[in-house]
C-alpha cells in the first residue's frame, strides 16, 4: 500500500501501474492491485480522473494530500521498524 | 471485445452492487485490454493472450469479493469464540431435555420400547440440527451487519473454571462403581432371594423381566453409564462425549419409568400371593417413576454443570 501511495505522486493508472512496480521489485497481482485502488480511492488517500485522452479511456490515480500526509506517517513507521531489525541484528 | 472478456466482465459484476458497476467496468475492460496487448506484443495471439490474461486474474468470484469488501467467512475471529459458547451451552441442556420430554410423551402414549427410542433419537438430532443451524445462521448475520456485539461481560479471571481436586473425583467414582455393582448383583440374584409364602417361593422382580431379557438390558445400561464416568474421569470433559454419555446416564432412570409405568417391576405372582392391595402397588409404581424421574433430572442437571463449569 505504502509502495503505491509513494509512487502515485506522479498520476498513473491500472495496468502501467503494475509495471512500474514491477520494476522498483513489488510483484503483485491485478486481482490484488485494483481492488487495492479502489479502497484506497474510497478512503480518500487517491485521487482518480478518467483520462479520454487516447482511444481507450482510463483511470488515472494520483496521491491526495491525506494520502501523502499517511505516506510520510508510514515511511517514518518503516524506518524505525528497518533500524529495529538492525539493531537485532547488530545484537545477535 | 471477445466474448471470453466479456463473460468475464459480467461474471465479477453481477456480484457487485449496481451504483459500482459502470465505472469498474469500464476500467476493469481497459486494464484487460491493456494486459492483452501486451501479451501480444510479447508474442502470444489474440486467443492465448486473453485467457492468460483472464487466468491471472483468477476466479471472477474472489475478485468481485476483494472489490466489495465482503468477508469471505461464515463468521469472523470476534464473534467465534462467543458462538461456540453458546452453541455447546445450548447443545448440552436443550437436547437432553427434549429428549427426555419426548421420552415421557411416548410413555404416556404407552407406545412400545422400539417406537419410544426411535422417536426419542429423532427428537434429539431434530433439536440438535435446528439449533446448530439457527445459531449459525444469526451469527452469520450479526457478522455481516456489523452489529457491535459486545458480550455480556468482560471476561476476569475469576470466570477460570476451577479444578477438582483429582482425589474427590476418583473418590466420587469409587463410590459410583460399588453402588453399580451392588445394585446390578442384587438385580440379577434377586430371583433367588425369594419371598415365601405359603410355601411358594416368589421372587421380588417381575420375571417377565427375565423373560424378555429387559434385566439384562437394564443392567447393562447401568455398566454402561459407569464406563462413560470412567472415560470421563480419564479423558476430561468433551461436549459430545459429554453430551452422549449424558443420554446413557438417563437411559436407566427413563428404562425404570416406562417399566413402573407398563407394571413390570414387581412380580404379580408376589404381589398375590402377598395380598397387597391394589393401590398400595400402584402407589409403590407411582413412587418408583417419581424417584427415576427425579434420578433423571439431577443427571441432567449436573451434566448441565460439568460442561459450564469447564467453560
Amino acid at each position: 500500500m505504502l509502495a503505491c501511495l509513494l509512487i502515485l505522486h506522479e498520476a498513473n493508472y491500472g495496468y502501467a501501474l503494475l509495471e512500474v512496480l514491477e520494476q522498483h521489485g513489488f510483484t503483485v497481482d491485478a486481482n490484488t492491485l485494483y481492488p487495492l485502488l479502489r479502497r484506497l480511492e474510497k478512503q480518500g488517500l487517491l485521487i482518480s480522473d478518467w483520462n479520454t485522452d487516447e482511444s481507450r479511456p482510463r483511470k488515472f490515480y494520483r496521491t491526495s494530500p491525506e494520502g501523502t500526509a499517511l505516506a510520510q506517517t508510514l515511511t517514518e513507521d518503516w524506518d524505525s521498524l528497518h533500524s529495529a531489525f538492525r539493531s537485532l541484528k547488530g545484537q545477535s | 471485445m471477445t466474448t471470453l472478456t466479456d463473460r468475464y466482465v459480467d461474471a465479477t459484476l453481477r456480484r457487485l452492487p449496481a451504483n459500482q458497476r459502470p465505472d469498474i467496468e469500464r476500467e476493469l475492460r481497459s486494464s484487460i485490454a491493456d494486459a492483452v496487448d501486451d501479451r501480444i506484443g510479447a508474442g502470444d495471439d489474440a486467443e492465448s493472450a486473453e485467457s492468460t490474461v483472464l487466468t491471472g486474474l483468477g476466479d471472477p468470484a474472489k475478485l468481485a469479493a476483494s472489490y466489495s469488501n465482503q468477508p469471505l467467512h461464515l463468521i469472523g475471529p470476534e464473534l467465534f469464540t462467543d458462538y461456540i459458547r453458546i452453541l455447546k451451552t445450548l447443545l448440552t441442556t436443550v437436547v437432553p431435555i427434549v429428549a427426555v420430554v419426548v421420552a415421557f410423551v411416548q410413555i404416556a402414549e404407552e407406545a412400545n420400547f422400539g417406537k419410544i427410542l426411535g422417536s426419542t433419537i429423532g427428537a434429539g438430532m431434530t433439536t440438535a440440527v435446528n439449533i446448530v443451524a439457527w445459531l449459525t445462521v444469526v451469527f452469520a448475520v450479526v457478522e455481516r451487519t456489523g452489529a457491535r456485539w459486545t458480550p455480556t461481560r468482560q471476561w476476569t479471571p475469576a470466570d477460570l473454571p476451577a479444578l477438582p481436586t483429582r482425589r474427590a473425583r476418583y473418590g466420587e467414582l469409587i463410590a459410583e462403581s460399588v453402588a453399580t455393582v451392588v445394585f446390578s448383583v442384587f438385580i440379577l440374584l434377586s430371583p433367588s432371594l425369594g419371598v415365601e409364602t405359603d410355601g411358594v417361593r416368589n421372587q421380588a422382580l417381575d420375571p417377565w423381566l427375565w423373560d424378555t431379557g429387559v434385566v439384562y438390558a437394564f443392567v447393562a445400561l447401568l455398566v454402561a453409564a459407569l464406563a462413560f464416568s470412567f472415560a470421563r474421569h480419564y479423558s476430561g470433559v468433551r461436549v459430545p462425549v459429554e453430551i452422549i454419555g449424558g443420554l446413557v446416564r438417563i437411559a436407566p432412570s427413563a428404562m425404570l419409568i416406562w417399566l413402573a409405568a407398563t407394571d413390570h417391576v414387581l412380580n404379580p405372582a408376589l404381589i398375590q400371593a402377598l395380598a397387597v392391595p391394589e393401590d398400595a402397588v400402584r402407589w409403590t409404581g407411582v413412587g418408583i417413576m417419581i424417584g427415576a424421574a427425579l434420578t433423571l433430572i439431577f443427571t441432567v442437571i449436573d451434566s448441565i454443570r460439568r460442561v459450564s463449569r469447564r467453560g
